[in-house]
């Protein structure tokens, strides 16, 4: 197509319709692809020709209006929803009439079971790989919560259940509940904003809850997104997700899974009787512990003063043995022992008498006996 | 201190004290911790009022 221009000295000028033609047999240029996008805005209307809805992109947001023939995809009879996954086959487009771009649709296929099953898997791989399910992640809950967060449908039974559960094994619990979307479109960024809001109003632990539903139902619980966000929560997150066989990906990322909402309850707190018991018992055991040293050094320290008293009788009798000793040594040494046995001691004056030249014939000499003595004159000398 | 700890070490100071090994200025530095132990637990399972709040209206107030 010739798009023509007016000339205003060496300036090229186009006229907004001839820049639309242009620009449209331009983008008609382009192939025809496969796009891949959630449905959202859906209009048809008997009267028009076409319609119209716009592909949005789960991951980023990223909107793209489509339109198709109306014949055509009544023809489909897909009954699409908002929300839904869809593969369109088209090729863009300038409506130069108003200079509006968009897909327009050859065709339209509903994302199907298989899809998401594969979609899933590669997911399920791709973060595994990064390491988001891996067992050395996971946190342990903390005993006793300050503040539980609870994300969860409003209304729910999800929700019943987790609150009696908490509350019948630990009346003091705090717990704050966000409730949000948990299925359709809307409710992965809805449960990341929650979890997000828990954790800046001060939870230390946070319970994703919901009940069981479809597949479709329980999709947004495997969101990249939400997966992510429930891996990188800065405290420790419990998801009870659907029933005991479905495993949406939250649940892999999670520190810890629970099979059933009252499961998850009973998780994050302890039960009160039980702990009170327990203290009470740590505390007799302090109580005993403590008595049971005091005792030993008490009766420690009896025995020390007792060994103190008999100290100096001790010391009495050593010495009374010591001198009984001593006593016996002398005796044994005394000349009376030696008497004893027959001999005498002469003496003449205050001399003993150890040689006949010491006297003289007619001294006087004093003779001492074992027992008693007399006195005796020297006859002769030998 | 978080009741965790504060339980932990209370259940250590009992394991210490049972053990007879503790001489007796020790034993009663022990036993005074362990009751400042206990009280602190107790405080904490007595105190906490237990309260279910809507996060909604939590929000709503910490702004107004």
């Amino acid at each position: 197509m010739k798009v023509e221009a007016l000339e205003y000295g060496d300036r090229k000028v186009y006229s907004v319709g001839a820049f639309n033609r242009g620009v449209a047999s331009w983008l008609a240029r382009l192939p025809t692809v496969w796009v891949e996008g959630e449905v959202t805005e859906l209009r048809r209307q008997a009267r028009w020709a076409s319609v119209f809805f716009t592909l949005k992109d789960p991951q980023d947001g990223s909107c793209l209006a489509v339109s198709m023939p109306r014949s055509q995809f009544d023809a489909l009879r897909l009954d699409l929803a908002d929300g839904e996954r869809v593969h369109v086959y088209g090729r863009p487009e300038l409506f130069a009439a108003r200079g509006d771009f968009r897909l327009r649709a050859l065709s339209l296929e509903r994302f199907g079971l298989g899809d998401h099953l594969a979609a899933l898997e590669r997911l399920k791989r791709k973060l595994a790989d990064e390491g988001l399910f891996a067992a050395e992640r996971k946190r342990a809950l903390p005993l006793l919560p300050h503040r539980i967060g609870l994300v969860t449908g409003n209304d729910a039974a999800a929700k019943r259940d987790v609150l009696t559960a908490i509350t019948t094994r630990f009346p003091p619990a705090n717990v704050l509940v966000a409730e949000t979307y948990v299925q359709g479109p809307r409710a992965a960024a809805a449960v990341v904003e929650a979890l997000g809001a828990l954790c800046r109003q001060g939870a230390d632990v946070v319970v994703v809850a919901r009940g069981g539903g479809s597949f479709e139902d329980l999709l947004p619980f495997s969101d990249e997104r939400l997966v992510r966000a429930i891996a990188d929560c800065p405290v420790p997150v419990v998801s009870a997700v659907g029933h005991e066989q479905d495993t949406p990906l939250c649940d892999l990322a999670a520190d810890v899974r629970a099979s059933t909402p009252s499961v998850a309850g009973r998780l994050v707190v302890p039960d009160l009787a039980q702990l009170l018991e327990r203290l009470e018992r740590t505390r007799s055991g302090l109580e005993r512990g403590t008595r049971r040293t005091l005792d030993r050094e008490r009766q420690r320290l009896e025995r020390t003063h007792e060994r103190l008293g008999r100290a100096p009788r001790l010391l009495v009798e050593r010495g009374r043995a010591k001198l009984e000793h001593s006593a016996g040594r002398l005796r044994a040494l005394s000349p009376q022992a030696t008497l004893e046995r027959g001999y005498a001691i002469v003496r003449a004056g205050e001399e003993i008498v150890r040689s006949g030249n010491a006297v003289h014939p007619g001294e006087r000499v004093d003779v001492e006996l074992a027992d008693g003595g007399f006195g005796a004159r020297v006859e002769e000398r030998r | 201190m978080t009741f965790e700890e504060a339980q932990k070490e209370l259940e250590a100071i009992v394991q210490r004290l049972e053990s007879g090994e503790a001489p007796l200025d020790e034993a009663l530095k022990l036993w005074q911790r362990g009751e400042e132990l206990y009280r602190f637990c107790k405080e904490r399972l007595d105190t906490a009022e237990g309260k279910i709040e809507d996060l909604a209206s939590r929000v709503d107030a910490t702004k107004s």
